[in-house]
């Protein structure tokens, strides 16, 4: 990050968007079982359907589409949704996806150009302080 | 397979801000969202904005002295929705759930949960008509 410290890029980690990426990818992939999700929003609705593509700002947009109401008494059923990703409070998808994950992410040379970065930033600015 | 990271060594690290998540990967975490809802999980993932891959997710439900555990599979939750999250002493979960608490069906706690909600929208109701129904306390006099 700007004040030097190590950020979440320096370490390898496993990004939670690229879960959706992969549910993508599955979904294509594995036609028999179509990747079926359920989608709670912050307002407590709640939105089931098969997840057609997602991006980095969590939008995604889902087809087949059942939503049921805060309190679980109206149903709507809509062929195309596009959920804006800060309305999202979580996603439920299919436990067979976390076997798909690239294991590849996990050492993507992020930790190699953060290193630097970090402690080259910190020590450049202590010296301007000091 | 989803591998953990058991190569490195995260604790000496002093990771700041949301990387400190990183000591908690592939724990069993308590996870508190603004909603209320307790959620009960292994962290398999998370990234700079504490989104959160919960594996083996499940909600646990208490209403008055009663629980259940719902099970909710793989969960992806937004982090900004997040209140808290902490890693769940096994110990002390034991007592909770055997002792401190009762264990019921999925069935009957949603029931209960329902019934608690009904109540408490009553009481809410009957405050307010109270209060306007009422002349307001003269402490002055």
């Amino acid at each position: 990050t700007k004040d030097g410290h190590l950020s979440g890029s320096d370490i390898p980690l496993r990004s939670p968007a690229i879960a959706c990426c992969v549910l993508h990818a599955c979904k294509n992939s594995d036609v028999s079982a179509p990747r079926c999700q359920l989608v709670e929003l912050k307002n407590g609705e709640t939105y089931n359907g098969h997840l057609v593509s997602c991006d980095t700002y969590m939008n995604i947009s889902l087809r087949e589409v059942i939503c049921t109401s805060r309190d679980g008494d109206r149903f709507w059923r809509l062929p195309e949704v596009i959920i804006r990703g800060n309305n999202i409070k979580y996603l439920r998808i299919p436990e067979e996806v976390i076997e798909m994950v690239p294991e590849e992410d996990l050492t993507k040379g992020k930790g190699g150009r953060g290193d630097g970065r970090g402690r080259g930033g910190k020590g450049g600015r202590g010296e301007g302080r000091g | 397979a989803v591998v953990p990271m058991a190569s490195l060594d995260l604790g000496s690290l002093h990771l700041t801000g949301t990387a400190s998540l990183a000591e908690e990967l592939d724990k069993r975490l308590l996870i508190v969202l603004r909603d209320g809802k307790k959620i009960l999980g292994t962290m398999r993932s998370f990234d700079q904005y504490a989104n959160i891959v919960l594996e083996h997710a499940v909600e646990r439900v208490i209403v008055g002295k009663c629980f259940s555990d719902v099970p909710l599979g793989l969960y992806v939750i937004r982090g900004e929705n997040v209140v808290l999250l902490g890693q769940v002493d096994e110990a002390k979960d034991l007592i909770t759930t055997q002792q401190l608490l009762r264990q019921v069906s999925v069935d009957e706690i949603l029931e209960a949960r329902a019934q608690a909600e009904e109540d408490r929208k009553l009481k809410a109701n009957l405050s307010r008509h109270l209060s306007k129904t009422l002349a307001p306390l003269d402490l002055d006099s």
